[in-house]
């Protein structure tokens, strides 16, 4: 009990300091209350003219698929992350030393420094771009669940976690990890379902995403807001499917894991 | 001006030797550029598979579109890509003067130094899905192959515009490494046929800010769709440039030294 009141405390204090930290930089959040609503608007152009006289595409209705890209665009700001990038920094410049002198573990110190991060974010990215999705553009942004919406939104920011610092792991082999860090970002752009509903792309390929990350940060916690999440066939209930990203999140951690192990063992503290 | 080139073939070559120190990082990346924009036209795929369209345009003739503004922003960005970033760092550190102590022309030290290696990959990508969709479009006249050459140049000059008012930017908010993210959302409207957004959109987009031009107009001169109207979009994509250079002049001369 005293551990876990331990690290909450420390969880509180790093996501706090990380948070005044940013503060100092609220305006770069800020650019996302012009970003964000440039990229729906086209987004709204773009498949207003592709529906034309279409009722539905891909089982998705207009308005369904304009709330699916609010929902994206929002998730984005709530979940966004680059501890990769962070965690290479740390092992090139050989800096990660300091973090094995302190009595925390550095995963754990990344994920409360995400969380004060996307604490500023909700303030000054989600909060403002919710409100003009909603009275700009008239788009109905209210959850079909807000329990499960809330607890799907956490799991995707965990997985986008624990996804980013796997590859952030890398580093230790490649100490430029800045091509694996695109090529993860340019699959994930495709198949986490942020440019286009999976329910676009080909059956198999469909399938296949229960079996990638990717979906689980993206497209299964817009669907979740929606209230109705099918994929390759599969039809499942909101449980369900927060169920199963559950599980993912799990599975992802305990690789996050092993790759975490297998490093440590090629640490050098040297740098590059 | 000799001398100009000759400074400006020296720093091609210690770009292309800072790349060779990471071979493995360089070949995935460019690998990857190369792969992603083979991949970026995937959402203009998936919605002819399902069975639609852009009204009045073909799957090649926007395929087309998108491959033009590629190639356009992987040699905008090869040429100007790093202006943004190598300024950017200079102003947060407060070590502009260094550019400034040069004996060249600061504007041109900068673009000539931070000549990008990493964005060949983007401009052959293009290249790439270039051909493959002009193959598809049908016989090209040499007159339209002709016009589509002075609009891509002047496309890529609205970037190089871009890059410079987003450089200039800097120079004020300080250390922001979002700035670029304005011109990205902006320029998504130019990856698109202009006729689907309203009429307002399409004016802002070949008038004001011409991303228009990036993409869409010179794929249309191939296509034989642009009227002698359009060409009028041609002089606000040179006052753009031009805005561009004034104002990266400008901040050069209300800058502090201070860092941020």
């Amino acid at each position: 009990m005293n551990r876990l009141k331990h690290n909450w405390l420390i969880c509180r204090t790093v996501a706090d300091v990380t948070y005044k930290e940013w503060s100092a930089y609220r305006t770069h959040s800020m650019v996302s209350i012009i970003v964000g609503p440039v990229y729906f608007m086209v987004q709204y152009f773009i498949w207003t003219a592709v529906y034309g006289d279409h009722a539905s595409l891909g089982g998705i209705g207009l308005p369904q698929m304009i709330r699916y890209f609010g929902a994206t665009a929002l998730l984005g700001y709530l979940i966004m992350d680059f501890a990769d990038w962070n965690l290479s920094m740390l092992v090139r410049t050989g800096k990660f030393l300091t973090f094995h002198l302190r009595p925390i573990h550095h995963r754990s110190f990344a994920l409360f420094q995400k969380i004060g991060h996307r604490s500023l974010g909700f303030l000054f990215e989600f909060l403002p771009c919710l409100l003009i999705f909603i009275f700009i553009f008239g788009v109905d942004m209210r959850p079909a669940s807000f329990p499960w919406t809330i607890l799907s939104v956490v799991l995707a920011f965990l997985m986008n976690f624990y996804v980013n610092y796997t590859i952030g792991l890398t580093s230790f082999w490649l100490v430029q990890s800045g091509g694996i860090r695109s090529a993860f970002m340019l699959v994930s752009g495709i198949f986490s379902g942020a440019l286009i509903p999976l329910d676009f792309f080909p059956h198999w390929l469909q399938v296949l995403q229960f079996f990638l990350p990717f979906q689980y940060m993206a497209y299964l916690p817009a669907m979740v807001f929606t209230g109705h999440y099918s994929l390759g066939g599969l039809e499942l209930s909101i449980q369900q499917a927060v169920g199963m990203q559950a599980v993912a999140v799990l599975v992802t951690f305990g690789l996050n894991e092993l790759v975490r192990r297998l490093a440590m063992k090629q640490f050098t503290a040297v740098g590059a | 001006m000799k001398r100009y080139l000759e400074v400006y073939k020296q720093c091609m070559y210690s770009a292309v030797q800072s790349a060779a120190a990471y071979r493995m990082n360089f070949i995935i990346s460019s690998l990857i550029t190369l792969v992603g924009n083979i991949l970026f036209p995937l959402v203009t795929l998936l919605i002819y598979r399902a069975g639609t369209s852009f009204p009045g345009w073909s799957l090649y003739e926007v395929l087309l579109i998108q491959s033009v503004f590629t190639m356009s922003s992987g040699l905008s960005s090869v040429i100007f890509g790093g202006v943004l970033w190598t300024t950017m760092s200079h102003v947060r550190e407060g070590s502009f003067e260094v550019v400034l102590l040069k004996p060249l022309n600061p504007l041109f030290f900068i673009v000539a130094t931070t000549f990008s290696t990493d964005s060949i990959g983007l401009f052959l990508g293009g290249v790439s899905l270039f051909i493959f969709s002009a193959v598809h479009v049908g016989t090209i006249p040499a007159l339209n192959w002709l016009q589509f050459a002075g609009l891509f140049a002047v496309g890529t000059a609205v970037l190089a515009g871009l890059s410079l008012m987003m450089a200039a930017m800097s120079f004020k908010w300080v250390g922001n490494s979002r700035i670029s993210e304005l011109a990205d959302s902006v320029l998504h409207i130019g990856k698109y046929p202009l006729p689907i957004f309203p009429k307002a959109v399409q004016a802002v987009a070949t008038m004001i800010i011409p991303v228009g031009m990036v993409g869409f107009l010179p794929a249309s001169a191939l296509l034989g769709r642009v009227h002698a109207s359009d060409y009028a979009a041609v002089l606000p994509c040179f006052l753009f440039l031009a805005v561009g250079v004034w104002i990266y002049r400008h901040m050069i001369r209300l800058y502090e030294g201070v860092g941020g």
